[in-house]
C-alpha cells in the first residue's frame, strides 16, 4: 500500500492472446486484457461466448492452448515456454457458480481449509477465519454446517474461503445467477464494499449486463470467443462498437431505413412507411456511407410528444399499450409498420390508442449486411 | 518462489505431470485386478464351452437340445420363472401402490417389512413354506385335523411349489422399481386429472397406471432374472420329485462331475439373463419419453381411503403376515422342535437343534467362514470400485470406462455360471497353486460376483460430487492427492459404505455359487444350512439359519435406512 504507487496503478493480471480450442470448436480466439490492481473487470457475454472458458484458464483448471498469461507478476502460463502453472500453485481465489461450498465441512473448516493446505499455524488460522467472518458479517455462525445455511449465506462462505488466503486475484464464476433477485441486488453491493476494503482485483464472468454494467470498473463484451469491446461501462452502453454489443447491452429497436447525415452529428431517416424523421445523433457513421440499413434505438432514446404543435422531425405514431414500472412507463408504439419500445419518464401519460409524435433522439447506425434483422427486443 | 511446472499433456485440473503418473499407476492396478478377477474367468468359461479336444465344436450345446433331461430344464426354468415373474409382479404392484399412494396406517414399516424378503435367503424361505405347506407343514396338519383330510389336497414339492415360493422371494424387485417411481413422480400430472373432475380410482387407472408401467416392466425383468438365477428353491422343492430346472441341473451335472455339460447349460442360463437386462435396457432407454417421473422429490398424491380404510389395512396385513412373517416363524418354531413331524406342545420345544448345529465342525467353519469371506470381498471390492469409478468419472479416462463395463458383466450372469468360471479358471491355473478345494476361489466368486455392486454405487456417488467441489480444493491450493483425500472420499463415504453392506449381505448368505464350488473344510453358511436340509436334519438347518437372521436383518435395517431403493441387489 504505498503511496507511490498509488499514481500508477499496478497490473495485477495480464492475459495475452489467449486461445483454447475443444477439439475443432475455438472456444477462446485470441484474447487479451489487463486487470489492474483494485479493478472490478467483467468478462460479460451470452452462454458459450468463451467467458468461463477464459476464466478458467486464468485459473488453471483449464489448459490454455495458447497465449500467455501472468498473475500478480508471475508468469503462470505460456504456449511459448511450456509453462504451465498447476491451479493449486497460482495464489488466487475463485468462486463458482454453484458456491462448492464442501458439505461436510463446517463454515469455519471451509474458510480455514486454503489456509490449513497452506500449512499456517492454528492460532494464525483462527485469527485469518474470525477477521474473514467479520467481513462477511457472518461472526456466530462458524460451527454451522453448510446445510444450516441459506443460499446467500452459503455464497459468502464461498466468498470468505477464496479471499482467506488474500489470492492476487478473485475469480468470480457468475456468482450471483442462483440468487434470487433482493440477495442479488444485497450481494452486489456487498461485493463492491468487500473489493474496495480488500484492494483485491476481482475477475468477474456474467451474462447479466445489468449486473456488469452496475459493478464493474471496465467489462470485456464476448462474443463467439473473442472480446468485441473493452471498456468502461458507459462507453460500452453509450458508444457500442459493434452490432452485437448494441445488440447484448440493453433493449433495442431496430428501424430498417434509408439514412442521410447531416453536419451537425445527427441525420435524417427515411421509414418504409415513407415518414422522414430527424435523429438528434447518430453513431456508427461509418456504415451510414451504405445509405440503407437498420437504425437501433434505445427505447430511452426516444421522446413521444403531443402531436399538436410537434416539432418538425418527429414522426407520426400511435400508441398499442402502456405498462407502468414502477419508476418509468414503457409504451409500444406503431409507426407505420414498425413497433417500437419506448422508455418514459412517470410523468408522461398517454392513453393507450392515443395518437402521438415519436422523436428519436440518438441512434445507431448498421448497414445493411451486418445488423440483425427485424425488430427485436432482449 | 516462481516454481512452474511444465507440461506436455496436462489431464483435468489443469496440474501436472505427477499427478498424470500417479492415475496412470492406479490404472494399470484396477485393470490388473479387473482382468484377472473377472476378464480371465469370463474367457475361460465361454471358451471352454464351444471347444471339445481342443477343436471349435458345438457338441456341448447338442448334448443340451438332443437330450430330454437338459432340454426340459431349460424349458422348465423357462416356464417357472415366467409364472413366478407374473404372480411376483400383480403381489408387488398391488402392494406397492398400497403403500405409497394411500393412506392406510403404519405404511413405513409396510415399506420395511415388503422389502425384507430381499434380504433373507431364499433357501430360507423355501424351508419355511415346506414347514408351513408341506406333508407334514404346520398349516398342512392343522387344516388336516380341522377338515379331516388324510392328506392336504396339494404338494409343495413341485413346480407349483417352486413357483409360489419363487414369486413371494423374487417380488421386492417389482415392489422397489414402483415404488420409487411413485415416488418420483409429478404429482401435478395426477392433481390436473383431479381437476378434471376425475376420481380417484380412475386416476389411478388412467393416469398413475400408464406412467409407472415401465417401472412395473423393469421390476418383471429383475424379478424374472432373479427367479431364473435362483438355486436354493428349486434345490429344496424340485429335486427329490426329480422336477428340475437349470441351475439345479447344472449342480448334478458337477457331481458327476460333467462340467463341459454344465458349461454349456450355464451359457444357455446367461442369454436368458441377458436377454431380460437387454430388454430392461432397452426398456430404460425408450421410456425416456416419461420425463415425469424425474429425480426431483414431490408430494405424492395420497387416497383417502375412507370408510374402506380399515378393510385395505387388514387386507394387507394379512397379506405381508403371509408373505413375509410366516415363513421366518415356521423356521423358528421347527428349530425348537425335538424332531421334524413332533407335535407343537409347548412343553416339547427344546434348543438341542442348536447345541447339535453348532457342535459340528462344518456349520462352525461355515459361519466363520461366510463371516470372514463376506467382509473380506465387501472390503476388497469397495477400494478397488470407488478407484475406477474415480478414475473412470472424476478422471475421465477411457480405459477406466471400459474397467467399469467390463466389471458391470457379472451382474447379467448367473450364479452358477460364476460358480463354473471359478472350476474352469481356478483349478488349474497357469499362475500359482489351484485354488480349488480353498477358501480362496469362494474369494475369488465373491469377488467376480459382486464389484458390479461396488462399481454401481460408487459411480452414482461420484456423479453426484459436483466438479466444482473438487476444483474449488484445487483453487485453495492443494494438491491432486489431498483433493482426493480431503474432499472426494469424505464426500463419497455414503457411497462406499451403500455398496459395502449391500456386498456384505448377499456375500454372507449366497448360496448358488457357494454350492458348485466348496468344499471339506471350505463350507459357507449357506452351503452348511443347505446340506443339513437335503440329508434331512430341516430342524437343525432352521437352527443354524434362524441363528443368522438377527444379522442378516440388522444389516437390512442399517441398508435400508440409508435408502437403498434403486439399488438392485441380486438374492
Amino acid at each position: 500500500m504505498s503511496d507511490m504507487a498509488a499514481s500508477k496503478p499496478q497490473v495485477k493480471v495480464v492475459v495475452a492472446g489467449l486461445t483454447k480450442r475443444f477439439g475443432d470448436v475455438v472456444a477462446v480466439n485470441n484474447v487479451s486484457f489487463e486487470i489492474m490492481e483494485n479493478e472490478f473487470f467483467s468478462l460479460l457475454g451470452p452462454s458459450g461466448c468463451g467467458k468461463t472458458t477464459t476464466l478458467r484458464c486464468v485459473a488453471g483448471l483449464e489448459s490454455a492452448d495458447e497465449g500467455r498469461i501472468e498473475i500478480g507478476g508471475r508468469l503462470v502460463y505460456a504456449s511459448a515456454q511450456g509453462i504451465n502453472v498447476p491451479a493449486n500453485h497460482r495464489s488466487i481465489g475463485m468462486v463458482f457458480q454453484n458456491y462448492a461450498v464442501w458439505p461436510h465441512m463446517s463454515v469455519f473448516d471451509n474458510i480455514a481449509y486454503p489456509l490449513k493446505v497452506a500449512g499456517l499455524r492454528q492460532q494464525e488460522i483462527r485469527n485469518r477465519v474470525e477477521r474473514v467472518l467479520a467481513m462477511l458479517a457472518m461472526e456466530g455462525l462458524e460451527d454451522r454446517m453448510p446445510n444450516q445455511l441459506s443460499g446467500g449465506q452459503q455464497q459468502r462462505v464461498a466468498l470468505g474461503r477464496a479471499l482467506a488466503m488474500n489470492p492476487q486475484v478473485l475469480l468470480l464464476d457468475e456468482p450471483l445467477s442462483n440468487l434470487d433477485a433482493k440477495l442479488r441486488e444485497m450481494m452486489r453491493v456487498e461485493l463492491k464494499r468487500i473489493q474496495k476494503e480488500t484492494g483485491i482485483p476481482i475477475l468477474y464472468v456474467t451474462h447479466d449486463q445489468t449486473e456488469a454494467l452496475a459493478m464493474s470498473d471496465r467489462i470485456a463484451v464476448m462474443s463467439g470467443g473473442v472480446i468485441h469491446q473493452l471498456g468502461r461501462p458507459e462507453e460500452i452502453y453509450n458508444q457500442p462498437r459493434t452490432p452485437f454489443v448494441l445488440d447484448f447491452i440493453g433493449v433495442v429497436n431496430y428501424i430498417p431505413c434509408r439514412i442521410a447525415l447531416s453536419a451537425d452529428g445527427g441525420a435524417r431517416i427515411l421509414l418504409p412507411d415513407g415518414q422522414e424523421a430527424v435523429v438528434g445523433t447518430v453513431a456508427g457513421t461509418a456504415a451510414a456511407a451504405h445509405g440503407a440499413g437498420q437504425l437501433g434505438v434505445r427505447p430511452e432514446d426516444i421522446d413521444l410528444l403531443d402531436p399538436v404543435g410537434a416539432p418538425a422531425g418527429t414522426v407520426k405514431g400511435e400508441v398499442e399499450f402502456r405498462s407502468f414500472l414502477g419508476s418509468t412507463y414503457e409504451y409500444r408504439v406503431r409507426v407505420g409498420e414498425l413497433a417500437l419500445r419506448v422508455q418514459t419518464g412517470k410523468n408522461v401519460h398517454f392513453r393507450e390508442g392515443a395518437r402521438v409524435a415519436v422523436r428519436i433522439n440518438h441512434g445507431h447506425f448498421l448497414a445493411a449486411e451486418t445488423g440483425a434483422t427485424g425488430q427485436r427486443a432482449s | 518462489m516462481a516454481a512452474s511446472h511444465p507440461t506436455t499433456n496436462p489431464v483435468a485440473y489443469g496440474a501436472g505431470r505427477r499427478l498424470f503418473d500417479f492415475r496412470a499407476l492406479l490404472l494399470v492396478l484396477s485393470a490388473v485386478f479387473v482382468l484377472y478377477v473377472i476378464g480371465y474367468p469370463l474367457v475361460q468359461v465361454f471358451w471352454r464351452s464351444i471347444v471339445v479336444d481342443g477343436e471349435f465344436s458345438l457338441a456341448n450345446y447338442t448334448r443340451v437340445f438332443l437330450t430330454p433331461r437338459n432340454y426340459i430344464a431349460l424349458w422348465n426354468s423357462v416356464w417357472t420363472a415366467l409364472a413366478a415373474t407374473a404372480v411376483a409382479t400383480v403381489l408387488g404392484t398391488l402392494a406397492a401402490f398400497v403403500v405409497e399412494r394411500t393412506d392406510i396406517p403404519f405404511r413405513s414399516g409396510f415399506r420395511f417389512l415388503f422389502m425384507l424378503p430381499f434380504a433373507i435367503p431364499p433357501l430360507f424361505a423355501a424351508m419355511g413354506w415346506v414347514q408351513l405347506l408341506g406333508p407334514v407343514g404346520l398349516v398342512s396338519r392343522a387344516l388336516q385335523s380341522l377338515f379331516d383330510w388324510p392328506a392336504v389336497p396339494w404338494s409343495i414339492y413341485g413346480p407349483g411349489g417352486i413357483i409360489f415360493v419363487l414369486a413371494v422371494t423374487v417380488y421386492p424387485f417389482v415392489f422397489l422399481t414402483v415404488a420409487g417411481a411413485l415416488q418420483r413422480m409429478d404429482s401435478s400430472l395426477e392433481e390436473a386429472a383431479r381437476t378434471a373432475g376425475v376420481g380417484p380410482f380412475r386416476i389411478m387407472k388412467d393416469i398413475t397406471l400408464p406412467l409407472v408401467l415401465p417401472a412395473i416392466l423393469g421390476g418383471a425383468l429383475l424379478a424374472f432374472v432373479g427367479a431364473i438365477d435362483n438355486f436354493g428353491v428349486p434345490a429344496v422343492l424340485g429335486m427329490r420329485r426329480r422336477f428340475y430346472v437349470l441351475t439345479t441341473r447344472i449342480y448334478e451335472a458337477l457331481t458327476i462331475p460333467d462340467i463341459p455339460l454344465a458349461t454349456a447349460m450355464s451359457i444357455l442360463l446367461v442369454l436368458l439373463a441377458v436377454t431380460a437386462l437387454a430388454l430392461l435396457r432397452w426398456l430404460e432407454g425408450s421410456s425416456g419419453r416419461y420425463t415425469v417421473v424425474s429425480g426431483k422429490s414431490v408430494r405424492p398424491h395420497i387416497i383417502r381411503l375412507g370408510r374402506a380404510r380399515p378393510y385395505v389395512f387388514a387386507a394387507t396385513l394379512v397379506v405381508m403376515v403371509v408373505v413375509v412373517i410366516m415363513p421366518l416363524v415356521a423356521l423358528v418354531i421347527t428349530s425348537l422342535l425335538p424332531y421334524w413331524g413332533a407335535p407343537l406342545d409347548p412343553e416339547l420345544l427344546t434348543l438341542r437343534n442348536y447345541e447339535r448345529a453348532f457342535a459340528q465342525e462344518g456349520a462352525k467353519r461355515g459361519i466363520v467362514n461366510s463371516l470372514l469371506l463376506a467382509p473380506t470381498a465387501a472390503t476388497i471390492l469397495v477400494a478397488v470400485g470407488t478407484l475406477i469409478s474415480y478414475l473412470n468419472v472424476k478422471g475421465k479416462m477411457r480405459a477406466a470406462a471400459f474397467l467399469d463395463a467390463l466389471g458391470t458383466v457379472p451382474y447379467a450372469l448367473p450364479g452358477s455360471v460364476i460358480g463354473i468360471a471359478m472350476i474352469l479358471a481356478w483349478s488349474n491355473p497357469p499362475l500359482g497353486p489351484s485354488l480349488y478345494g480353498t477358501i480362496w476361489i469362494l474369494l475369488m466368486a465373491y469377488l467376480m460376483r459382486y464389484l458390479s455392486y461396488a462399481l454401481r454405487s460408487t459411480r452414482a456417488t461420484l456423479h453426484q460430487i459436483h466438479d466444482s467441489l473438487e476444483e474449488a480444493a484445487v483453487t485453495a491450493g492443494a494438491s491432486t492427492l489431498r483433493v482426493l483425500w480431503d474432499i472426494t472420499i469424505p464426500l463419497l463415504k455414503p457411497g462406499m459404505i451403500a455398496g459395502w453392506v449391500l456386498i456384505f449381505m448377499p456375500a454372507f448368505r449366497e448360496l448358488t455359487v457357494s454350492v458348485l464350488i466348496w468344499s471339506a473344510g471350505a463350507e459357507t453358511l449357506g452351503v452348511w444350512v443347505f446340506l443339513l436340509q437335503d440329508s434331512g436334519f430341516p430342524e437343525r438347518a432352521s437352527a443354524l439359519a434362524v441363528a443368522t437372521l438377527p444379522l442378516i436383518v440388522l444389516l437390512y435395517a442399517v441398508a435400508h435406512r440409508m435408502g437403498w431403493g434403486g439399488e438392485r441387489a441380486r438374492s
